[in-house]
């Protein structure tokens, strides 16, 4: 058994975390993941507080284990979503895409776990001033939204500048990778893309397959010149969309455009031309739909040998 | 006197000449992206004792001034 303070204070058996995947973490993979003994987290994306509602009680009813919500700080109805989740008695809250700060203090008051991902770590590190239980820290070699640093540069650094502990995200997908995570001084891993594979995924079977089907090098980071990236699989959508961002004609409204509403298209409709199948680098070592559970036991039991093995390599 | 101090701490993280820094510098044009917004908004925050909400269009450097004079 992996024993760490994030599965202490979280009060889960293995220190993982699904991703807060808009479109994609719904209240059905949440509880799937939190049954398992990792944390599941509902993703509240753009949606309203209603939507949020009705997935945190679902959820509620589909697991008696811990969960959680992400908060994506962007969204226009972020207000709306941090007071539902105080209301409907959400005991754990990350956040993405912004500084908490507004509804730090609502959410400690009412006892509210806050782990916020940071992909630099002086932004650790300010998470930590301002009453952060943990920090998601997140490498470029993320799914979704990422910053610049990987996570092999960015856990080591962070875990130096913050005495809470350290979640490392981006690229991992097995147990090596959270083996690794480990050594860079994380205490627990967040996986996205090694989870929108599980059998209770709600998401599109297409966008499945193409995470199963891709090697390595098949993903992307788009959306560079518009100041905030976004790593997907590469697909005609992607490959319009990089055309569109080197073509000094142009606008960056144009291209804005075209990403409007396009994770949607790829989760819900599997839409191969047209959607965003955002997925991580790891993409290439993922090879089979799993249930939840298997997934977590497969990836600490290799996690567990990994790091019992490591000694092989020092000589006495 | 809000701004100078904005300035500064711009410089100071960005490691931007705090000459190039003007009341109407836009973000955009000192190269910043979003994950720098941010760090810099928790910056402020941090250093003024106040809260910024993302979605209060935060362009220019004048716009901060502002929104942390208004606050005081």
């Amino acid at each position: 058994m992996l024993h760490t303070r994030v599965t202490e204070i979280l009060g889960i058996k293995y220190p993982v975390i699904q991703g807060g995947m808009a479109w994609i973490a719904d209240a059905n993979l949440a509880s799937a993941v939190s049954n398992a003994g990792g944390l599941g987290l509902i993703a509240s994306m753009s949606a309203g507080p209603d939507w949020v509602r009705k997935e945190i009680r679902k959820a509620k009813e589909l697991t008696d284990k811990p969960f959680g919500v992400n908060i994506m700080l962007m969204s226009p109805h972020a207000a709306d979503v941090a007071q539902a989740v105080i209301e409907e008695d959400v005991k754990i809250v990350t956040t993405g895409a912004g500084s908490p700060s507004p509804y730090m203090k609502a959410w400690l008051k009412n006892g509210i776990k806050v782990m916020p991902v940071v992909a630099s770590a002086t932004l650790a590190r300010l998470m930590q001033n301002i009453g952060a239980t943990c920090v998601i820290c997140e490498g470029s070699e993320a799914g979704g939204h990422i910053g610049d640093l990987t996570t092999m540069a960015l856990v080591p650094q962070a875990s130096e500048q913050v005495s809470i502990p350290v979640i490392a995200a981006g690229g991992i997908g097995d147990g090596r990778g959270v083996a690794a995570a480990f050594m860079l001084g994380a205490e627990g891993v967040q996986m996205g893309t090694r989870f929108v594979v599980a059998k209770e995924c709600n998401v599109h079977q297409a966008y499945k397959d193409k995470i199963i089907n891709a090697k390595d090098t098949d993903t992307v980071a788009t959306g560079k010149r518009l100041g905030h990236p976004v790593r997907c699989l590469k697909s005609p959508f992607s490959r319009q969309y990089v055309q569109m961002e080197n073509d000094i004609n142009c606008t960056s409204e144009q291209i804005e455009k075209l990403g409007t509403g396009a994770l949607r298209l790829a989760a819900q409709e599997g839409n191969e031309e047209k959607g965003c199948f955002m997925a991580g680098q790891i993409s290439g070592l993922i090879k089979k739909e799993q249930t939840a559970q298997e997934i977590i036991e497969e990836v600490f039991f290799e996690a567990e040998q990994a790091l019992l093995q490591a000694q092989k390599w020092i000589k006495r | 006197m809000t701004f100078q101090k904005v300035a500064n701490l711009i410089s100071e993280h960005k490691d931007i000449k705090v000459e190039e820094i003007k009341q109407d510098t836009t973000f955009e044009s000192l190269g910043f992206d979003s994950l720098d917004v941010v760090e810099l908004i928790m910056v402020f925050e941090q250093e003024f004792g106040i809260s910024i909400t993302l979605n209060e269009g935060l362009k220019t450097v004048g716009d901060v001034v502002k929104l942390i004079d208004g606050n005081n």
